[in-house]
This record gives structure tokens, C-alpha cells and sequence, in this order.
């Protein structure tokens, strides 16, 4: 019986046994497919990482080569390209009518910048500015404040070059010296019309034209911790003498003592903005001009003579897209104060003053206006804009935005424009302008002025200029 | 006188009327600097929702966005710079 059961329980056994090592050997042979598998996997990742890694030196090398592109730009050039159609009437004070119509002009603006470093900069803007079907040199284009400011030739000048040189601009007072031909022309608030950013540092209304100068920036908003605060001084020079006659080698290094002596600039100037509108624009300016000059275009002449000295002083308020409503205002004051010598230059006379008289006298000037935009984009835009300048008002605006000075009127000026905006670039512009001279010589330091009906010579004097215009503006 | 009021009546409206999201705030605060882009990168940020939740710019509302957008449009390193000395 015993023998029965111990032979069951040894076959059961050798049963079982076998069992588990078939058991155990489709294990093993699992295990080596699964790693098999795996084996095949990894290769197959390793293929395609080696591909990858091909594919990324590829990109690494194009990335280079565009950062080498890109690098080697170091001149970077924007577009500016204004066509202007013009529609003059013009009326003199002896009631005659003269129409000049279809007047067709182009201005082109090549706009450079290069980041030379962190902290020095350089800008730059190459403009020729011309009617079409005349390349006649307009005398004035000579005048180094109206260089590409006054339709002449087809002509390149430089209107602007200008390095900006940054220092301690981590401190407290962060400053910057700015030296060139500045960003003086097409300033505050002529942008509006141009449909851009702020061109130019200071108020149109008083200045506007090409400069010569330097000007140190003190950044004051760290120290007075308030937002875009600056503190300005400037110095340029608003005629430089010189005269091949007095050459010495190969060039003219300096005038005699009894030469014209140069017009020199200098100017303080403070930039804020309005507590919560941070897109706005607060400027308080006073400049000084010493030594007029009477007519920078006939320095060699005997005749010709320093006049005086004028004082300007300007504040300006601007404000854009005021609480995103597309609505943008702006108005700017000016004052001016002259201090004659007794000089006077030919009949002309001398500064504000007919020949004989040497009085001091005073002007002032008031621009406003304001553009509202409508259309889901803003894309169409209606502008208004009025100055008055007084009797006696005079500003460095002879390289103006316009061809006619509008800012230096003695009397009213008005302008009435529609935009509509074709693309981010591009603008079009239907305007009219309305400008009744109350007095004549606007825009003259020299010469006494007189209301314009008690003029002598009445055929002569302007009384009355409009302009109906139409404008296509790419800014790119 | 007349030319000091015109200025004050320019003046009252515009110190009464603002209070408007400030774009460059929101920008500081999702720590986006518009100077990194062009003006046709950021388009294409506000036109794909998988690169706005990216930069968290889903997280605002859309009037917010819109500033935002308009701000970092704006301020892209090809936009219409001022041209100011020493700025």
C-alpha cells in the first residue's frame, strides 16, 4: 500500500517538475523576444537620433548663417515716401487772384539706425524732396536749415545724422549726449498728420528744420521717480561763416575778428507727461539765439550783419489716443523776445525793425488741434489744427512741415483733414488750409512788420493762402 | 488770456477721461518684453491659442488682450520708434 501511494506521489512529482521547467523555459525565451524587441527599438531610436542630430547640425548651420546675415547688417534702412498734390490760391492784398493748381511733389525719406553698442547709437535719414518734372535748385535748399525741407532738385541731403551715446544707465541719473545733424524737424505734434510717432524732440510750433548741434539728455525719472521725465540742454549752431576767400590751406578753419560772427543756439528744455496718461507729452523750453544772422544765403556780402539776439520760450501740451478712445489733442504756446543791435542789413533793415530803428519786441504764437479716429481699426481719421501768431512773431521754423511756413503766420491759419488708413504703413489724406495774414514778412527776422492793408505795395504782399491738398503717406 | 483758457479747456477733459488698461503693466506682469518680436510674431501669438496659453496670455480677458496686443504691436522691435535725442 505504501509502495502504491509513494510511486503516485513520485510520478506527480516528476509530472509537476516537468511542467515548471516548460513553464520556466517560455519564459526565458519571452524574455529574450521582449529584449529582442527592446534591442531592435533602440536602434531604431538611435537611427532616428542620429537623424535628428544631422537634421539639427543643419538648422544650427542656417541659424548661423542668418545670425551671420543678420550681424553683418549693421546698417539697417527704413522707407519713407510721401506723394503730395497741391492745390494753391492765392490772394494779395491788392485783391488780385492767383491760382496755382496740380502741383505735384514727391519726398523721399531713407531712414537709417544702427545699434553700434548697448550704449551708442546712430541715426540717420537721406531725403530728396522734389516736384515733379522740375529739378530746378531752389536757392533756398542751399540754406542749411531747409536742406530736404523745401522741394528743390532730385538731390540727396542729409536731413538727419545723429549719434546718441549713452552713460550711467544704471545710476540714478541715467544721461546722454546726442551729437550730429539732430531729429529737429517734423516734431510735436506734426505726427498726428503723418499718422507716426513723435519725429522730432521739440515743439513744431517753435522749432522745425534741419540742426547742427549736441544735446545732453539727463534722464530724471529714477531720481524724481516719475515716468519719461528729461531734462535737456542743447546747443547748435543756427549759421556756421564760412567763406572760401578766407581759406587757409585747404579749407576755411576760422573768420577774422571783423568777419560775421556765427549764430549760436542754446537751449534748455524739460519733457514730462501728465499724471495717468502716460501717452502723453508735457515740454517747457527756453533757447537763446545769439547773433542773428540777417540772411545766411549772402554771407559774403559787406551788407551783411548780425542783427541781434532772440529769446523763445515754449510750452506744449500732446496727448494720444487719449483712454483709447482714438481721440488725440494737443496745443503749444510760444514767446518770443528780441534784442536788437543797431545793424541793419540794405533796405531790409535790422532785426523786427525797419533800417534806423533798433527797438526790442515781442511775440507770441498759439497752435491747437486734436485728430479723432473712427472704424473698428481707427482706420478713418478726421484732424483739425489752428494757429494764430501775433505781429511780432518769429520761430525757427523756416525748414517748416509744409511748404507754406503755416506755423510762423502772422494772423490765423486753420486745416480741416480727413485719413483714411490704408494699412500699418500707409495713409491717404484730403485736407484744406485756410491762412489769412494779418501782418506781412511771416517767418522773417528782418524787417519791421506792418498790418498787410497798410502796405505799400500791395500787388506784392500775401494776404490770403488756401490749399486744398491730397496726400499719400508710406511710413515702412 | 484767451490762448491760456483754450489750453485749460483742453486740459479738463483729458485729466477727467483717463483710466485705461495699461498694456505695458499687463506686458510687465507676463513678463513679455515687445522689443523680442516683430510685429508679425506677435500677430501670430494672438492668433493661436496653444501660444497664448504659452505665455499665459489666455489667462487675461479679451479687453485685456486686446491692450496687451495693441502694446506689444506698439513696442515690437520693427515698429514706428520715436526719434528723440538721447532717448
Amino acid at each position: 500500500m505504501y509502495i502504491r501511494v509513494w510511486s503516485v506521489l513520485f510520478c506527480l512529482f516528476v509530472f509537476v517538475g516537468a511542467n515548471e521547467g516548460e513553464e520556466q523555459n517560455l519564459s526565458i525565451e519571452a524574455l529574450q523576444n521582449e529584449i529582442k524587441e527592446l534591442k531592435q527599438s533602440i536602434q531604431h531610436i538611435e537611427s532616428v537620433q542620429k537623424e535628428h542630430e544631422s537634421y539639427m547640425e543643419d538648422i544650427e548651420s542656417y541659424t548661423e548663417d542668418t545670425e551671420t546675415l543678420v550681424l553683418e547688417d549693421k546698417l539697417k534702412f527704413g522707407l519713407g515716401f510721401k506723394t503730395n498734390l497741391d492745390n494753391f490760391t492765392k490772394k494779395y492784398a491788392s485783391g488780385r487772384v492767383v491760382r496755382n493748381n496740380n502741383i505735384w511733389s514727391n519726398k523721399l525719406m531713407l531712414n537709417a539706425k544702427a545699434n553700434i553698442t548697448k550704449s551708442m547709437k546712430f541715426y540717420a535719414r537721406f531725403s530728396m524732396y522734389k516736384y515733379w518734372g522740375s529739378s530746378y535748385v531752389h536757392p533756398y535748399s542751399s540754406y542749411d536749415n531747409m536742406q530736404a525741407r523745401v522741394p528743390s532738385d532730385s538731390s540727396i541731403y542729409v536731413e538727419r545724422a545723429y549719434l546718441d551715446w549713452f552713460f550711467n544707465q544704471e545710476g540714478l541719473i541715467p544721461f546722454a549726449l546726442t551729437l550730429g545733424r539732430q531729429p529737429s524737424a517734423d516734431g510735436p505734434s506734426h505726427q498726428f498728420k503723418d499718422n507716426t510717432t513723435r519725429k522730432a524732440t521739440y515743439s513744431a510750433l517753435l522749432y522745425d528744420g534741419t540742426a547742427d548741434g549736441a544735446v545732453l539728455t539727463l534722464n530724471m525719472s529714477k531720481l524724481l521717480n516719475y515716468k519719461k521725465t528729461y531734462l535737456r540742454f542743447g546747443y547748435a549752431k543756427g549759421f556756421g561763416y564760412s567763406e572760401t576767400s578766407k581759406d587757409v590751406g585747404n579749407a576755411y578753419i576760422g573768420a577774422n575778428n571783423n568777419d560775421l560772427k556765427d549764430t549760436n543756439i542754446y537751449g534748455l528744455f524739460f519733457d514730462t507727461v501728465l499724471p495717468s496718461i502716460q501717452s502723453s507729452l508735457v515740454q517747457f523750453s527756453y533757447s537763446k539765439m545769439k547773433d542773428v544772422i540777417a540772411n545766411p544765403l549772402d554771407a559774403n556780402s559787406s551788407a551783411n550783419k548780425n542783427i541781434g539776439d532772440v529769446d523763445m520760450y515754449g510750452v506744449m501740451i500732446e496727448i494720444t489716443d487719449l483712454d483709447g478712445s482714438g481721440l488725440d489733442l494737443f496745443a503749444h504756446y510760444g514767446y518770443v523776445h528780441t534784442a536788437p543791435n543797431a545793424n541793419t542789413y540794405l533796405e531790409y533793415g535790422g532785426l523786427l525793425n525797419s533800417a534806423g530803428k533798433s527797438e526790442s519786441k515781442s511775440g507770441d504764437a498759439v497752435w491747437i488741434g486734436g485728430r479723432y479716429g473712427m472704424g473698428p481699426k481707427k482706420e478713418y481719421k478726421v484732424g483739425f489744427e489752428y494757429n494764430h501768431g501775433s505781429k511780432n512773431w518769429v520761430s525757427l521754423t523756416q525748414g517748416s512741415f509744409d511748404v507754406y511756413n503755416k506755423l510762423a503766420t502772422r494772423g490765423n491759419a486753420y486745416e480741416a483733414y480727413f485719413m483714411y488708413v490704408i494699412n500699418r504703413y500707409s495713409n491717404i489724406r484730403l485736407g484744406y488750409v485756410d491762412i489769412n495774414y494779418d501782418y506781412t514778412k511771416s517767418g522773417w527776422f528782418v524787417g519791421e512788420s506792418i498790418a498787410i492793408d497798410h502796405t505799400d505795395n500791395p500787388d506784392a504782399e500775401l494776404k490770403h493762402l488756401s490749399s486744398i491738398y491730397l496726400k499719400l503717406n508710406v511710413l515702412f | 488770456m484767451l490762448k491760456l483758457r483754450l489750453l485749460l479747456l483742453l486740459l479738463v477733459p483729458v485729466l477727467l477721461l483717463a483710466d485705461n488698461i495699461n498694456g505695458g503693466i499687463l506686458a510687465k506682469k507676463l513678463h513679455l518684453s515687445a522689443g523680442t518680436k516683430a510685429i508679425i510674431q506677435w500677430e501670430r501669438i494672438f492668433t493661436s491659442n496653444r501660444k497664448k496659453r504659452k505665455y499665459k496670455i489666455n489667462t487675461l480677458t479679451l479687453d485685456e488682450q486686446n491692450s496687451l496686443k495693441e502694446y506689444l504691436i506698439q513696442h515690437a522691435i520693427d515698429s514706428d520708434h520715436p526719434m528723440v535725442a538721447g532717448e
